[in-house]
């Protein structure tokens, strides 16, 4: 363990931004992000396709494209601001035994023609330069961990079904060590089945190595397998955060709320409901509150006027909603 | 208004040649004796994992694909021997809503020319009555207002809009029966309940009958009344969809539920149950019932022996498992 492990937090982000320039205008995809991360719980970013949810990740990880306008903000990783490292620095005290990440669709991250104990002995035998005997033997080792044969080493990409791919690409995560796992859609194109199969290795690494992630996903079902806590995203921003424990139950963010309507339950019966209208575009953002035009609660004059801040709900709970400005009734 | 179902499967086989060189070697057995029905203005779902068979099952309902053997009679005429040209007619009956709104749609072509297209094939109405049914068709699912998106180009549309436009094409002749194949499922959440809600409102206002082909069980749940579950090629379970989901009878069902996480922040502290292995491969899939690798009551000597028939339990309620023998024989 690091030095500073005495700090709580693992993770601090501040006024995240990040910009991209396209020929029909700057997207504002992360527009001021704030959120931490303690060592040993899962924050789970909810969030529909175009909130800013995977750009956050890429940008707390800095895979950035070529066409980022701006890219601001503190990030303090394990004590460290990572915003003010260059990039062989970042490289070896950040994606070595740092922050490592899982993507979403696993079926086509691999290389077909290498074997997977190579891939996933890989970053050792470059960035640590371990003998490759060594490195070899670490990852069969790290296969085992995910519930893979160890034999699985020997074999090619095709060889394997959707979900031991998922597992070899989580191993592949793991063999260095990390302090933070970043699972972004880890279970998409899966069955259900493997799904469930993935979401329980999930939960048993974290329960067995006390491993901290951040799940980034569009199912609120699904982040409630792993989230301790949840950022709700909408057009960049965080519209609520706080413990799963508060939000599924007690959304205080209209957009959280509906969205929770909008899963259809297995369990229980309650038809599901839709959001009116459609995301905002993140070129010409509303004015105010992002999510004003589809609001039932909008209050003209203002939620058009100012962009609300995160107040708290209570605790640890917060929403980005002018129904919570003190002296109101939610 | 003729009796009887709208579509009706009867042992239903599609097998699709493996080659090797130019020898046959085997048949991955897609679709292995499926028989079921889709009852006028009713939506049936049809839920499996990858690999179950659904989606050539609702192929072959269409014509798009040849059975090996069985019939598919719609509106009482067996159409799985009909000549090409017999089928064209019979197709114009029928719609398809794909998966994929970014594959399925031309990206060359406006949308009003992609809505306009099956009118065009099927020689219906003259270039004004097109435009008119066009119009009417894409204010039918909500893309107003209609002059102003078909003049667009699917890439200038978000995903929800495009699957709007690939609905648009499907009703347009209005058919009688549909088969919308994953249509939700590459949306997002907020857009899926939408989406499903107007293809329920086109079956109010058209009486279309709807096989609604998916993964998931929860929108099955609210957007099908019946529904069928299908495994390595065969139906396992079928009936009306509430009873089917609060109280699976087949092992296979049961488990597929017990996967499925509803939103609960308690969720997080449990495993979930998942049965071991995966589905079979359907070149060569396990003797007997072809579940029973996994099944969890796996009788030895029996499950692995013979397969077990669909029993009716009455109801509605169709399971094939040794399990329900007994209720099946009572009832």
């Amino acid at each position: 363990m690091p030095a500073s492990s005495s700090d709580d937090y693992l993770l601090h982000v501040r006024d995240l931004i990040l910009h991209f320039s396209t020929r029909r205008g700057i997207v504002r995809a992360v527009d001021g992000v704030s959120f931490s991360v303690r060592r040993g719980e899962t924050l789970a970013i909810v969030g529909e396709s175009g909130s800013g949810k995977s750009s956050t990740a890429l940008g707390i990880v800095r895979i950035l494209p070529r066409n980022v306008a701006r890219y601001t903000g503190s990030i303090v990783f394990d004590g460290m601001e990572l915003m003010r490292m260059d990039e062989e620095e970042f490289r070896r005290k950040v994606r070595i035994g740092g922050i490592s990440m899982v993507f979403q669709g696993a079926m086509n991250s691999l290389n077909p023609v290498l074997r997977v104990g190579f891939q996933v002995a890989e970053s050792l035998i470059v960035n640590l330069r371990v003998p490759k005997q060594e490195a070899l033997r670490r990852a069969e080792e790290a296969l085992e961990l995910v519930g893979l044969n160890r034999s699985v080493a020997q074999r090619y990409p095709h060889e394997l079904s959707g979900g031991m791919k998922q597992r070899a690409l989580i191993a592949m995560a793991l063999i260095t060590n990390p302090k933070l796992v970043i699972l972004d859609e880890p279970t998409s194109a899966l069955d259900v089945m493997t799904q469930a199969n993935i979401m329980n290795l999930l939960k048993r690494l974290k329960r067995d190595l006390g491993l901290t992630y951040i799940f980034i996903t569009h199912d609120l079902a699904l982040a409630s397998e792993l989230a301790d806590r949840v950022a709700v995203m909408y057009g960049g921003r965080i519209a609520e955060l706080g413990p799963a424990d508060e939000v599924y139950p007690r959304p205080r963010h209209p957009y959280t709320k509906l969205l929770i309507e909008s899963v259809p339950f297995l369990r229980y019966d309650r038809p599901p409901t839709f959001i009116p209208g459609s995301p905002p575009d993140l070129i010409e953002p509303p004015s105010g509150c992002r999510f004003h035009p589809r609001c039932p609660y909008f209050m003209k004059g203002k939620c058009d006027v100012q962009e609300p801040p995160l107040f708290r709900a209570d605790g640890e709970h917060w929403a980005s909603c002018w129904l919570l400005e003190e002296g109101r009734d939610a | 208004m003729p009796e009887g179902p709208l579509v009706r499967t009867e042992d239903l086989r599609v097998y699709f040649p493996v080659r090797k060189l130019f020898r046959t070697v085997g048949y991955v057995r897609a679709v292995d004796g499926v028989s079921l029905s889709i009852g006028r203005n009713e939506t049936v779902a049809l839920v499996g994992e990858s690999g179950s068979g659904k989606t050539t099952f609702g192929r072959a309902l269409l014509g798009l694909v040849r059975p090996t053997s069985g019939r598919i009679l719609f509106d009482g005429t067996d159409i799985a021997s009909m000549s090409e040209k017999e089928l064209k007619r019979v197709r114009r009956r029928m719609g398809i809503v794909f998966q994929d709104p970014y594959a399925s749609l031309n990206p060359t072509f406006t949308v009003y020319r992609i809505v306009e297209e099956p009118l065009v094939v099927n020689r219906i109405g003259t270039k004004e009555e097109r435009r008119e049914m066009v119009m009417r068709a894409l204010e039918e699912v909500k893309l107003n207002p209609p002059e102003f998106f078909a003049s667009k180009y699917p890439h200038m549309l978000s995903g929800g809009q495009r699957q709007r436009v690939a609905i648009a094409r499907a009703i347009i002749t209005r058919p009688e029966f549909v088969v919308a194949d994953e249509p939700v499922s590459m949306l997002d959440a907020s857009i899926r309940v939408e989406i499903l809600l107007l293809f329920r409102e086109i079956q109010r206002r058209h009486g279309v009958s709807f096989l609604y082909i998916t993964h998931d069980l929860a929108t099955a749940k609210y957007f099908s009344d019946r529904i069928a579950i299908m495994y390595a090629g065969k139906v396992v379970e079928e009936g009306p969809t509430r009873a089917v989901l609060s109280e699976p009878l087949h092992p296979y069902t049961q488990a597929l539920i017990e996967a499925i996480p509803d939103p609960d922040p308690m969720n997080r502290f449990k495993m979930r149950e998942v049965v071991p292995g995966q589905p079979p491969s359907l070149l060569n899939p396990p003797s007997g019932c072809r579940f029973h690798p996994r099944c969890p009551y796996f009788m030895k000597g029996k499950c692995d022996v013979q397969e077990p028939p669909l029993y009716d339990l009455g109801g509605g309620r169709k399971v094939a498992c040794y399990l329900l023998e007994d209720r099946a024989a009572g009832s």
